[in-house]
């Protein structure tokens, strides 16, 4: 003890010295380095948790329709074209595909449409956590041999349950598995999908839906599930880092010309865990990582300063997740359209754009993002901040001051209701900072109108939970976004109340509208859209405040960074260093 | 005995500086500042200390004033925190101070009153009579003279049980839970209170079985004195001795404890300026030294100046 | 301890396990009725809205085929204090063993922990791997603390005058929260503009051939800055109350009579004032666990390891309950070993502190 007592002094200092002088690790050629602030926490193809798991299970499963970050649109990956539809009475819709005839599993077989069969069949396995994706995907009721070509194993039609347009897409969005690999016995096959998707939970558990389910599962669990993806999994440790190599031999490297969605550059991919945003950014400014997606804004200040010197490139492109406040329509005093308006007016939206994301981001009048000019309703006008308006509104509505004191009343709607009195409560999800100033400035603009607003800042999962309640006046949050799917009616829809619908709004005016959009081709799709934007800057249900920015910075020297607004704001397998071209 | 500091000089200063605080947290809102607490200056985001725009120690990440929330956090320490930690210390020290002293057979009550008291739990909780009934019934037969005998109060177990019960959930889960439960900001500080006690309470227990022991007390005890007089004047005093050293910190503990409830919506609401919160937002701008250094000086100096005055105390009680 | 101590010794150990078994019941029926939010809050990060169905009745058949999946559609408890119908009056009912919590505890008692809601792996797996990270972070941190405590408190103790600076730095440094000192470190020492001797880049821990997949080991120089960070956040807790105690013996009519009898200064403080101020610091010690979890969260974090805090917070954040509960007991277990140990140590430390039976 004594001898610890006398060597301890010297004994820290020495530990400190002994750790340093080690020089930065260089990226070897063909490597690219990215962080990641989560876990992906699960790598099963057909549940994707979180943003992390889609981008790691399209570099290990491949779909038949792709993202093109660059272009920014769904692209044939699995599929050889886009898929051609036709329509099948009034309430059915074909959509018939042919998968590449080059496309090859890796043991050498090829990608057939019995494949895409059975992974639809396979999302139907009752002991599998695929609720969410049977949901999504439920539409699609059978797969058909193209009876064109009833001979050839790569073409298939799908037949869908409704004919909305965005079904052209969404029937290609699920990573095809090998039924080689989980089913060798065909036993899936003796299921006619609709049967299987129409089967009740109560329903007796089937011996060889179990036996799938088991193996499929095994499979997800040891990191064994064969993909036709560019990459393969050689190393995941949990909460800490993923490596990916690409595969030596794969099936689209002998296509000609090479689709930008076939692109694997990168020979290793290593995403490393860092939640923390200033150890991040350190490890990049030491180039011990390549890639920094999603930088909150200070950061990418600071780092687009130290750019040139540190020899970092930031980048940015308009996102398509909106900053939006939403009321609760439930509540008398927020029923009328005339009090949302006004209330709409207490959020200065572009002092907050401004002042949070450094002037990125965009201002828009409604849930269609202005990057998308054929949609976006350039008529209207962002609702301005004014207060002095705002009072003028709420007075026009109906409701009074009694006194400098008092807070805005007005009688009731019932006479047997007592008089409305306008205070509100304003849910965000605490810790998040914009959602945090937003609050803080809506609630200062009210209080100089003597509209008393209380903070509720409330941990995400009991968010959700008081949002499904209706527990809440105001909410400010994010919605996400893309610039493909037009659908409004899960977060809109009078039928989505109780669910995706928070401010419990909806007339039959505005459901006819959601559906009319959801179900427009795109030659009548603009105008639609158009007089939806009107119409939510009327009714004021939501006040989408502005679109977001997407942030990157990234290694200089790194090529192939196509920066763009859809998650993840960059593609992965296009990145090259110039001294190791692309292969 | 060694003196830690000249008394006559730190302690002028700690009195000073807790003068400074209670007064400027008093008078904070009568104080000219040129912007009221929880009005973001969008002007001035995350801006550094400037005169010309009268923000004197700048803005933090949300263009709050930092001169302003220093002020009423001030007001918020002085009014909630120190309340508060007094308050847990308290509780904390009686408990730990019962639970050494009396130990688990120390305390003895009368079967039928302890039986009585189980049946009467029963009831309030709803429980059939088919389960409460023979309660009461072993209670009144507990009273017949054969079987009547005082049983032992297992004090110390229950305390101690209770506490580590507490302190073995970590206090993240366990705030969760109380939100999830319903618990808002505005049961902040009951919420704060009944999850510190167990650490103080440990802490004067390890004491009293020490002090408990001393031939002082025991003589005393000897004496016939009544126990509760014995614990009181006797044990009491000697088992408080570590607090002092302790009170200070668990201030501290308490700021930032305060801060991590902040950080999951379950502390005090977002417009309550705080030091806790101040420091938690310097984490989403580390350039920021100018919000993160006055709340930490205002933090340590405080800690500081309480420790001085339990020192100081401890003095005057010795002597 | 002698043979009489082994009764009561026992008889404390059943304690503790009653009292974990308590703990974790208590978690695990707290949690569970709390699973909706759980799959509501996986909803909200998964899926966009553009995905989820339109229809509020189908969103809430998929749920109910969750519950039904994940086994939650079942009763909670054997009996439970409910209404049979909605405006009912409430009263107990008995369900039998058809309930969550007996079929958690034969999962249980055959070692099993469950699988997390959110990875669905087994729980026994992630906090294995957790703890092959953060046993030697925090042992280390504990052992340096406790020693450095030791050595600071007699310094402390000895030179209250020379030693006032590192009084103030101690109390200075038991204001900084856990992460503001634990980025000061790695801005100070990970930095390639101010120090940059500590890489902090996640890459240097690497899987060693022969360990299982996903165990990790770190090189040195990785772990110093954690390990320092966790160590200083515990130390003044640790140093302060022992000096005081120190102090308080110093002051003692023994110690001044036997430094009047020649005896060093050095020499009191190892041989008489140590071994009776120790009882604060052992209490103290039971302590160090559950503020070296809460502080390794923090650390974790800041240096992206891998480790059990990390794993937990993280747990209760997204509500994944099956890790959250296997953790606490983890936790839980270990404390109460801790805290038996210190009890067990205060008796042999002062033999009169022993019960009259």
């Amino acid at each position: 003890m004594n001898l610890i007592f006398r060597l301890l002094p010297w004994l820290l200092p020495a530990a400190l010295l002994g750790g340093c002088g080690a020089p930065p690790p260089a990226a070897a050629p063909g490597t690219v380095r990215i962080r990641w602030a989560h876990d992906p926490e699960s790598l099963d193809p057909l549940v994707q948790p979180n943003q992390y798991a889609t981008e790691a299970t399209n570099l290990l499963y491949q779909s038949l329709l792709q993202i093109d970050y660059q272009a920014q649109q769904p692209a044939p990956a699995l599929a050889e074209t886009l898929p051609t539809t036709r329509p099948e009475g009034d309430s059915v819709l074909l959509v018939t595909y042919r998968l590449r005839p080059a496309a090859r599993w890796d043991d050498g077989r090829p990608v057939l449409a019995a494949d895409v069969a059975f992974t639809l069949r396979l999302l139907h396995c009752p002991t599998l956590p695929t609720e969410g994706a049977r949901a999504q995907f439920g539409f699609i009721r059978a797969l058909l041999p193209d009876p064109a070509h009833p001979a050839d194993p790569c073409r298939f039609v799908l037949r869908c349950r409704g004919q909305a347009p965005e079904f052209a897409l969404a029937t290609g969005d699920f990573p095809i598995l090998s039924e080689h690999a989980l089913d060798p016995g065909h036993t899936l096959r003796r299921w006619p999908l609709a049967a299987l998707a129409d089967r009740p939970g109560t329903a007796p558990p089937d011996s060889a839906l179990a036996r799938v389910g088991r193996r499929y599962l095994a499979a997800v669990l040891a990191n064994k599930l064969p993909g036709t993806g560019p990459y393969r999994l050689t190393q995941w440790q949990k909460d800490h880092r993923l490596t990916f190599e690409r595969k030596a031999r794969w099936w689209a490297d002998s296509l000609r010309p090479r689709p930008a969605v076939l692109l694997a550059r990168p020979h290793r991919l290593h995403y490393l865990v860092l939640p923390d945003d200033a150890a991040a950014a350190l490890a990049l400014r030491r180039h011990a990582l390549d890639v920094y997606p999603q930088v909150p804004a200070p950061l990418f200040a600071r780092l687009q300063a130290a750019g040139p010197a540190a020899r970092l490139a930031a980048a940015t492109a308009p996102s398509y997740d909106v900053l939006t406040a939403g009321f609760n329509t439930r509540r008398p005093a927020l029923a009328d359209a005339a009090t949302r308006r006004a209330l709409a007016r207490l959020f200065d939206a572009d002092g907050l754009r401004r002042a949070t994301q450094a002037g990125l981001g965009l201002a828009t009048v409604g849930l269609v993002s202005p990057v998308s000019r054929a949609f976006y309703n350039d008529s209207l006008r962002p609702v301005p901040f004014a207060p002095a308006e705002a009072a003028a509104l709420l007075r026009r509505a109906g409701w009074q001051r009694p006194s400098a004191a008092a807070p805005w009343q007005r009688p009731a709607t019932r006479a047997n209701q007592p008089a409305q009195k306008l205070t509100l409560t304003l849910r965000y999800r605490a810790g998040e900072t914009l959602f945090e100033t937003t609050a803080l400035q809506f609630r200062a603009a009210a209080q100089t109108l003597g509209i008393g607003v209380t903070l509720l800042p409330t941990e995400a999962g009991a968010l959700t939970e008081a949002l499904h309640r209706g527990d809440f006046d105001v909410y400010v949050r994010t919605l996400k976004g893309n610039p493909f799917v037009f659908n409004y009616a899960p977060i809109l829809h009078s039928r989505a109340v109780g669910e995706g619908n928070f401010t419990g709004f909806g007339t039959p005016a505005s459901d006819r509208l959601i559906e009319a959009v959801a179900a427009a081709g795109p030659a009548t799709k603009a105008p639609l859209l158009r007089q939806f934007q009107a119409l939510l800057q009327a009714e004021a249900p939501l006040v989408p405040l502005f679109f977001l920015p997407t942030r990157l910075v990234a290694d200089r020297r790194l090529r192939g960074l196509a920066v763009s607004g859809v998650r993840p704001g960059y593609a992965a397998t296009a990145l090259y260093w110039p001294a190791a071209p692309a292969p | 005995m060694a003196q830690l500091i000249r008394p006559t000089a730190g302690c002028a200063l700690a009195w000073g500086w807790f003068s400074v605080l209670i007064i400027s947290a008093l008078a904070a809102p009568w104080l000219p500042l040129p912007y009221p607490p929880g009005t973001p200056d969008l002007l001035h985001l995350a801006a550094p200390p400037s005169a010309a725009a009268a923000h004197w120690l700048g803005t933090d990440g949300q263009g709050l004033d930092v001169l302003t929330q220093l002020l009423f956090g001030a007001r918020t320490a002085l009014l909630l925190t120190l309340p508060v930690a007094a308050g847990a210390t308290l509780l904390g020290a009686a408990i730990g101070a019962t639970a050494g002293f009396w130990g688990n057979r120390g305390l003895r009550v009368p079967l039928p009153a302890a039986l009585l008291g189980l049946a009467a739990a029963m009831w309030a909780a709803a429980v059939p009579w088919l389960l409460t009934g023979p309660v009461v019934l072993a209670a009144g037969l507990a009273c017949w003279p054969r079987w009547y005998r005082r049983c032992p109060v297992p004090l110390d177990s229950l305390l101690t049980g209770t506490g580590t019960l507490l302190d073995a959930v970590p206090r993240l889960v366990l705030v969760t839970a109380a939100a999830g439960l319903g618990a808002s900001g505005r049961a902040l500080p009951l919420l704060l209170l009944f999850t510190t006690w167990p650490e103080t309470a440990r802490l004067v227990r390890a004491q009293m079985w020490r002090v408990r022991v001393q031939p002082f007390v025991e003589a005393a005890q000897a004496a016939g004195l009544p126990p509760l007089r014995v614990w009181l004047r006797h044990c009491l005093p000697h088992a408080l001795i570590p607090l002092k050293s302790v009170f200070p910190l668990s201030v501290a503990g308490l700021l930032g404890l305060e801060s991590t409830l902040s950080f999951l919506g379950i502390g005090l609401p977002p417009e309550v300026p705080s030091w806790g919160r101040m420091l938690n937002a310097a984490h989403s701008d580390l350039g920021a030294w100018w919000v993160f250094v006055p709340p930490f000086l205002a933090l340590a100096s405080t800690t500081l100046a309480l420790a001085y005055i339990a020192n100081k105390s401890k003095h005057s009680f010795n002597n | 301890m002698t043979g009489a101590g082994l009764g009561p010794l026992a008889a404390r150990l059943l304690r503790a396990g009653a009292g974990v078994g308590l703990l974790v019941s208590v978690l695990f029926l707290l949690s569970r009725q709390q699973a909706r939010t759980a799959l509501l809050q996986a909803e909200a990060a998964g899926l966009s809205a553009a995905a989820h169905p339109t229809e509020a009745a189908e969103q809430q058949d998929i749920r109910r085929a969750q519950l039904h999946r994940l086994g939650l559609d079942e009763p909670l408890f054997y009996a439970q204090y409910v209404a049979a119908a909605p405006g009912q009056p409430a009263h107990w009912r008995w369900h039998g063993r058809r309930n969550q919590y007996h079929r958690w505890l034969r999962a249980l008692a055959h070692g099993q922990l469950g699988t997390s809601l959110r990875s669905g792996r087994p729980v026994g797996e992630l906090l294995r791997a957790a703890l092959a990270v953060s046993v030697p972070l925090m042992g280390a941190a504990a052992t340096a603390a406790t020693l450095a405590a030791l050595l600071l408190g007699q310094w402390l103790a000895g030179h209250p005058r020379r030693t006032a600076p590192l009084h103030l730095a101690l109390v200075g440094l038991q204001s900084i929260p856990g992460f503001a000192l634990a980025l000061a470190l790695l801005l100070l020492f990970a930095n390639p503009d101010v120090f940059d001797w500590f890489p902090v880049d996640n890459l240097g821990v690497e899987t060693v051939a022969g360990l299982p997949d996903g165990y990790a080991v770190a090189t040195l120089g990785q772990f110093v800055l954690p390990v320092l960070a966790l160590t200083l956040s515990a130390l003044p807790g640790l140093a302060l109350p022992l000096a005081a105690a120190l102090r308080h013996e110093l002051a003692a009519p023994y110690a001044v009579s036997a430094r009047a009898k020649g005896n060093s200064l050095r020499q009191l403080l190892r041989r008489h004032a140590l071994p009776n101020a120790l009882l604060p610091l052992i209490a103290q010690l039971a302590d160090l666990l559950p503020a070296l979890v809460a502080g390794a969260a923090v650390v974790e974090t800041v240096f992206g390891l891998p480790g059990t805090g990390r794993l937990l917070a993280h747990a209760a954040a997204t509500h994944d309950y099956p890790v959250l509960v296997a953790g606490v007991l983890l936790v839980g277990t270990a404390r109460l070993l801790a805290l038996l140990l210190a009890d067990a140590a205060l008796l042999l430390t002062d033999p009169r502190l022993r019960w009259p039976s």
